[in-house]
């Protein structure tokens, strides 16, 4: 603007407004957008992109603020206004007149014209959220499938190897589908049958074992990682975890459809209410790491305990979101996601979905008769106990306040012979010369006859009555609080006997004393168990007539441990002592008063009434007793709980108030936040969860199930046809199958995954039995490994084409099941709590899971791997020499080391060394001493064939010179053991 | 630099074809590089997951971590706070409201052990760790360290993985990652745990996580029966000989060539055959390694192993807390010299009572006297031994604790946790001597400058810094990020490089 424009218009009373795009764009562009723009976004704050300028920010959005320049922090920070943060943080601030034409832009509104930020890429363009579209089969083919694969692999002019021969073809399909090898004879009799369908014959045998369920829960339990301990400090056992895994076996077996299953993990007990698969499944989200020590010594109230929960959530939001809908949503917890669309909001208002639940024990019947039993004889005695408050209230009313003291006398009579509350109890000491003091207020000065000291008694250490009992104390009266002025001693008592062992109380003439306080201050502490303390069960100020003028009295002291309900100062005055006086005989003169003073008063008709009710709610309960005892899951569940661990049962499973957190510091709260789920399908699924603000908890959870479980949701449908097609093939068709971001792969054959979903999800009714059925029956499945192909190696060695199978590696509980069946040692038998190859010393504080100490001839052990119990701070060493999953990381695909260290474990650990031993004991029964007979069955057993002249003759020679069970070692220890062509 | 360590990855023949490329590589790698292999854009995308380059020139080729378990207290050891002395036993005022683990708020308590000078610097130690008042002219001392947590596993593991979850590669597997072995019999990253027991998350503190497996480290046991797992056949596997074993090795090489024959072009059919070779070959290394028994008579009495007593007191005391450290010290420098890249040690694991660990809720002088003393000897004798070797000016010594512990006392004997100031000290590798970077305040509560305090992000930065790495380039891809070992954090801490 020139000199006499800027004259002209300010003249006329008119300035001409900030010109976003000529006047604002270049000096973001030269001084801000290196470190926020497009490349970096510090702080999560980025002034290329409108909304984010005006919203975002980690620490202090919004940073502007249009109409006020001089509360906008974008100011603050270019002016060198705020101490810690000058903007730019390198090379000369901006210039005053820059400074002012910020100012002025934002003072007129920010305007921020659509066009400028056009040149951003919208973040919904991505493959994986737009919606699935079901492509028709490119040809006519028996198997869909093989049209979309030799479609693609025509494009580079490569066909399809030929199919695999009988004995391959039965081996792959049984270790892919059962995880165990075939038994020889069934594999011979597969090789010599005619029958043109005898593969899919073959196919759906394998589908309807047991043993389906067992190979393909493993791989979910990668995915969800299940163990049966909490990792972190102590890592304690779960012994009710293995509820869930039996469940995902179960799920399975039964080809549970995938919406269902998806639903009950996630909100099993609001959905599918007084179901067994309803509780168990909601082990899902308790299955990851928890930090015990963060929940259990560190409250809510505390930094720590904050961050032990907001990590608590972030598991079962992790495990939600990257199991079912593969996104990675945590990247969003201190900012927004880097790459995806899941703004820092979506990330918190996940967590709120989950933030009335815990992980703890939950208590279910596994028998929907007795779910339901139980709960209406719950809602019986309620119902009972309602009535009877109600009749209780108005005989009570009618009583009014002579009832009341009887019942107050009463509760104290009839609690005295075992009382939960014993008392008032110091802190402890190390030392025994200190000195503790407890006081009552009597709330106005009151003449006092006598004080009466009753002890407590307690079997802590031994002790008994007498408990806390100081050795030497003073009684002092005074109408001064802090027992600074006017102080009348009433007793200095230096009898290290008085209060041990007798739990009488004991009295002390005060000599009609006048005070409003009355102080007791122990000089010499007793001895507890190598500490000491000071602890009362009561405090008495009779006056002259003998009636307790403390009885309900205001306690303060020094300190005190405030342990309810067993410790607190108000138990000093409760009435509530050992020993209290005649308490039996009170008690019955009392409920005789009580009888007496309701007959008076109680109308007829709720006498009568009331009499009924006394009658059913025994029958009611004891009926609720015979029940049989409930089980439990290792689950979410709203927990009620004591110390720092309570949980949000007191309030009634109320959830936690979630905060956006700067940074994802819990000491930085920002605005609430609402459940929700994710805003990333834009408007093919809305965020919106539709929830009522009074919705209960539960609502959440089964709103964002059937979120995920909708058939608009393009990640969920395809992230598990993916899953299911990665198992298959050795590689996904996205080949991340956790993420579908733009940090993960994208697909090889787009167009077959949508078709395999939309498949899945509407023709298969997500049915995985189906899905699996359609897969292996393919002639891309049924490919031979082993073909050459020079061409399609050149293009595609890694073969992500299939123009062959891919030959594989067994995974670990392939390998230990398949040495268990060879050796004949496998035990089939399925369910319950997860097998111990590890013997536990010290299992009182922090149990050590010695692994080494296991007898590996122990038949306990000789199970399934899937029902092992998983240990997350020390994992099975031969396991995870063979690459196991690592239950403290969601698996989706594993690792396939080949190292030395593996290499001893193959040769050298106590389990293969014993069942090698095992193997050569049951060769020697099937096949007795002929050495020919006895290699040709051991190499069937474990290799699926016979030897050829040249193995036989080498095998036989070693055998002759070293005995049978070296020779088995060695056929386990063979390639061709561990891998599948 | 060789990659031909059993532990590590077994090197076939030839070099690898992409398909084995992929196959071997696991994790994270093959799905990048199939994506970008569909997309015929390659590069750009490999770059970012390979093993970077070195970035600066290395100062440092290997690491020895000592790691003291429970959270070492600085004000009793290395970090002089002359103001405790003189308000000993007055009532504690942090001038702030204070949250702890456990309440310890109680007066203050003074450094339970004198302090004094020692070397040119001038450098106070309490007296307890004045074995290494000889050293301190190499050590930078670190006082204004902070950590995000004063729970013992999620510290512990910040310290070990850089991250609060578990989950993550500890800090030898990205140095294994990064730079591969030196050694062609031996494991390139060796953990010596307490022989009592595991620090807290246990084998999630230095195992790989997403990392190939051939980067965890490997635990040794040194001086019991069986230190290295899997080393030798379990008992169960009474029928072998010797003679066996010879024989049964050639069978399987056999077998397994002619299985491999007609698939050759399968990479992993060769490795597994070469990982069994290297295996025989660690069989016959490993034995030596452990061996200290043949070590002179002037290096055993150096570290205090010239005497091998046949019973401990069954109450903790210097005389075992020395000779089992000092034991493990012995063994890092022996694992160091034959090639080995990082060696951790740890110090206390016992938690049953009466404890010997580092977490002194009820009496310091009890616990940390013995742990202390056992500590410093063997320290020290490390860095001696190493220095007369030449190799402490390209070894790293890294002492580190998950957080320490808090000026005012527990119970009177006892110190709580203090996430919030905490000492580590380097020495060796690169490290300026005889510097102390950092302050905590008056008390040794918080860091001097609460605005610019050292985390552990830092240390992670400048221990790869001086073993010629950029931690921001140091990187895996997985769930959705480019992990690092610093997170998104770090700075190296240039005033203490040499």
């Amino acid at each position: 603007m020139s000199l006499a424009a800027f004259v002209l218009a300010a003249a006329s009373g008119f300035v001409p407004p900030v010109d976003f795009e000529r006047e604002i764009a270049p000096i973001f562009a030269a001084r801000c957008l290196d470190c926020h723009g497009p490349s970096k976004q510090r702080s999560g704050y980025r002034l290329d992109v409108a909304s984010i300028a005006r919203t975002g920010g980690e620490l202090s959005a919004p940073n502007i603020i249009a109409g006020d320049a001089a509360a906008s922090f974008l100011i603050r920070y270019v002016t060198g206004a705020d101490p810690d943060m000058q903007m730019p943080p390198r090379g000369e601030p901006l210039t005053e007149g820059e400074i002012a034409l910020l100012r002025r832009w934002i003072d007129e509104g920010a305007s921020w014209p659509e066009s400028a930020s056009a040149r951003v890429a919208d973040p919904l363009d991505w493959w994986s959220l737009k919606p699935i579209v079901r492509a028709t089969p490119p040809a006519k083919s028996p198997n869909a499938i093989d049209a979309f694969i030799a479609q693609r692999l025509a494009r580079d002019g490569l066909p399809m190897s030929d199919e695999a021969d009988a004995r391959t073809l039965c081996r792959r399909v049984t270790f892919d589908l059962t995880g165990l090898p075939p038994p020889p004879e069934e594999l011979e009799s597969f090789v010599a049958d005619t029958h043109p369908a005898k593969y899919e014959r073959l196919v759906d045998r394998l589908l309807a074992s047991p043993r389906y369920g067992e190979r393909w829960a493993r791989h979910w339990l990668d995915v969800v990682h299940y163990a049966d301990t909490h990792g972190y400090d102590k890592d304690k056992p779960r012994p009710h975890a293995w509820p869930y895994r039996d469940y995902v076996i179960r799920a399975l077996n039964d080809d549970k459809p995938f919406a269902r299953f998806l639903e009950e993990q996630i909100a099993g007990d609001a959905l599918f209410p007084a179901t067994r698969d309803g509780v168990e499944a909601l082990g899902f989200l308790a299955a990851g790491p928890w930090d015990l020590i963060g929940h259990e010594e560190v409250g809510e109230d505390k930094i720590d305990g904050k961050i032990a929960r907001h990590f608590d959530r972030d598991d079962m939001v992790g495990n939600a979101l990257g199991t079912f809908a593969s996104v990675t949503v945590q990247c969003a917890q201190c900012h927004d996601h880097k790459f995806d669309p899941v703004p820092q909001r979506d990330y918190y208002a996940l967590q709120a979905v989950f933030a009335a639940v815990d992980r703890a024990d939950k208590r279910f019947d596994a028998d929907a008769d007795i779910a339901s039993k139980r709960a209406s004889l719950t809602a019986e005695i309620a119902r009972i106990q309602a009535e009877r408050a109600a009749i209780e209230q108005r005989t009570a009313h009618a009583c009014g306040p002579d009832l009341a003291a009887i019942e107050r006398e009463l509760h104290a009579a009839e609690r005295a012979d075992t009382p939960a509350e014993f008392g008032f109890h110091s802190e402890i000491a190390a030392e025994r010369q200190g000195t503790k003091w407890v006081q009552v207020d009597l709330g106005e000065p009151r003449a006092i006859a006598s004080v009466v000291l009753a002890p407590c008694s307690d079997g802590f250490n031994g002790i008994g009555d007498g408990f806390g009992f100081p050795r030497r104390f003073r009684i002092e009266m005074s109408d001064d609080p802090a027992f600074e002025r006017g102080v009348q001693l009433v007793r200095e008592s230096t009898d290290a006997s008085l209060g041990s062992p007798k739990s009488a109380p004991i009295a002390f003439d005060a000599h009609g004393g006048n005070a409003r306080y009355i102080r007791v201050t122990a000089t010499e502490l007793a001895e507890r168990k190598d500490d000491y303390i000071f602890a009362l069960a009561e405090l008495q100020a009779l006056d002259a007539s003998g009636r307790n003028l403390a009885a309900g009295a205001a306690v303060t002291s020094l300190d005190s441990i405030e342990m309810a309900d067993r410790w607190r100062r108000t138990n000093l005055t409760d009435g509530i002592y050992p020993g209290a006086k005649h308490a039996a005989a009170r008690t019955a003169e009392l409920r005789l008063a009580r009888e007496q003073l309701r007959a008076r008063l109680e109308s007829a008709t709720d006498t009568a009434r009331r009499s009924e009710l006394d009658e059913a709610l025994p029958r009611a309960t004891s009926a609720l007793a015979a029940l049989p005892p409930q089980q439990l899951v290792y689950a979410a569940t709203i927990h009620t709980g004591s110390g720092a661990f309570v949980g949000t049962g007191a309030q009634g499973g109320k959830p936690r108030e979630i905060r956006l957190l700067a940074r994802g510091q819990v000491t930085q709260p920002g605005e609430l936040v609402e459940p929700a789920a994710l805003s990333l399908l834009g408007p093919i699924l809305p965020a919106d969860l539709g929830l009522a603000p009074d919705a209960p908890e539960s609502a959440r959870r089964a709103a964002l199930a059937r979120w995920l479980s909708d058939a608009r949701n393009p990640l969920v449908w395809r992230s598990i046809v993916n899953r299911v097609w990665h198992y298959h093939f050795g590689r996904g068709i996205v080949d991340t199958p956790n993420d579908f971001g733009r940090m993960g792969g994208t697909p090889s054959h787009p167009e077959l995954l949508d078709w395999l979903a939309a498949t899945f999800r509407d023709d298969m009714r997500g049915s995985l039995k189906s899905l699996h059925r359609l897969i292996v029956t393919s002639a891309a499945y049924r490919q031979r490994s082993d073909a050459t192909n020079p061409a399609a190696a050149a293009i595609d060695r890694g073969n992500a084409l299939l123009w062959r199978a891919n030959a594989r590696k067994l995974e670990a509980e392939a390998i230990r099941d398949s040495v268990l069946a060879a050796s004949g040692s496998l035990d089939l038998s399925m369910g319950g709590p997860g097998f111990h190859d590890f013997v536990v010393e010290q299992p009182e504080h922090s149990p050590h899971y010695r692994y080494d100490r296991a007898d590996p001839d122990d038949a306990a052990t000789f199970r399934r791997s899937v029902y092992r119990f998983i240990v997350r701070s020390q994992m099975q060493p031969f396991m995870t020499a063979l690459d196991c999953a690592d239950p403290s990381m969601r698996v989706d695909r594993r690792n396939q080391s080949l190292s030395a260290n593996q290499a001893l474990a193959y040769l050298n650990s106590g389990f293969m060394l014993a069942q090698s031993a095992r193997f050569a004991a049951r060769v020697e029964r099937d096949a007795g001493q002929d050495p020919r007979a006895q290699i040709e069955r051991a190499m069937r057993l474990a290799l699926g064939r016979g030897p050829d002249d040249v193995e036989r003759a080498s095998l036989e020679r070693f055998t002759q010179r070293h005995g049978l069970a070296n020779t088995c070692r060695v056929i386990l220890n063979l390639n061709e053991f561990s891998f599948v062509d | 630099m060789s990659h031909g360590s059993p532990f590590h990855r077994t090197a076939a023949t030839r070099p690898l074809s992409r398909r084995e490329f992929l196959w071997q590589s696991g994790g994270g790698l093959g799905g990048i590089a199939l994506a970008s292999m569909l997309s015929r854009d390659a590069s750009a995308l490999l770059d970012t997951v390979s093993p970077p380059p070195l970035a600066v020139a290395p100062k440092a080729k290997r690491v020895v971590q000592l790691f003291m378990s429970g959270a070492a207290s600085h004000l009793d050891l290395f970090d002089f706070k002359p103001d405790l002395v003189k308000y000993d036993g007055k009532p504690s005022d942090f001038g702030e409201k204070v949250e702890t683990f456990q309440d310890g708020l109680g007066p203050w308590l003074r450094p339970v052990w004198n302090f004094k000078p020692h070397g040119a610097c001038g450098k106070m130690l309490g007296e307890t760790v004045e074995e290494l008042g000889a050293h301190v002219d190499d050590i930078a001392f670190i006082h204004n360290m902070t950590s995000r947590s004063g729970v013992h596993s999620i510290a512990t593991m910040l310290a070990t993985t850089g991250y609060q979850l578990p989950g993550f590669p500890g800090a030898g597997c990205w140095v294994s990652y990064g730079l591969g072995s030196l050694n062609e019999n031996l494991p390139t990253f060796v953990v010596l745990p307490d022989h009592r027991g595991m620090p807290s998350n246990g084998v999630k503190n230095w195992d790989s996580a997403f990392l190939p497996n051939e980067h965890s480290g490997t635990v040794i046991y040194p001086g019991t029966a069986n230190p290295i797992d899997n080393l030798h056949p379990h008992a169960a596997g009474r029928f072998i000989s010797e003679s066996s074993e010879r024989d049964a090795r050639a069978l399987l090489a056999e077998l397994n060539r002619r299985h491999e024959a007609p698939r050759d072009d399968d990479a992993r059919l060769d490795a597994r055959i070469k990982s069994y070779e290297l295996a025989a070959r660690m069989q016959l290394s490993a034995p030596e390694v452990l061996d200290t028994a043949g070590e002179p008579e002037h290096v055993l009495r150096l570290y205090g192993l010239d005497r091998n007593p046949a019973t401990w007191d069954a109450n903790i005391n210097d005389a075992e807390e020395s000779y089992v450290f000092a034991q493990k010290c012995l063994t890092a420098r022996r694992l160091l010299e034959r090639g080995v890249r990082f060696v951790q040690v740890w110090s206390g694991n016992d938690n049953s009572h009466p404890r010997r660990n580092w977490d002194s809720h009820e009496d310091i002088r009890r616990d940390h006297g013995p742990l202390s003393r056992g500590m410093a000897r063997g320290a020290a004798a490390l860095i001696a031994d190493l220095k007369q070797r030449g190799m402490l000016e390209d070894t790293l010594v890294l002492w580190t604790t998950e957080f320490g512990r808090m000026p005012s006392s527990q119970g009177g004997k006892g110190r709580d946790h203090n996430p919030f100031v905490f000492t580590n000290w380097m020495c060796g590798g690169g490290v300026r001597g005889g510097v102390t970077y950092g302050e905590s305040d008056r008390w040794g509560y918080k860091p001097l400058d609460r605005k610019n305090p050292t985390t552990m992000y830092d240390i992670h930065a400048t221990m790869l810094h001086l073993l010629g790495l950029d931690h921001t380039k140091l990187t895996w891809r997985q769930n959705g990020a480019d992990r690092r070992l610093t997170d998104v954090h770090g700075h190296v801490i240039s005033p203490i490089l040499a």
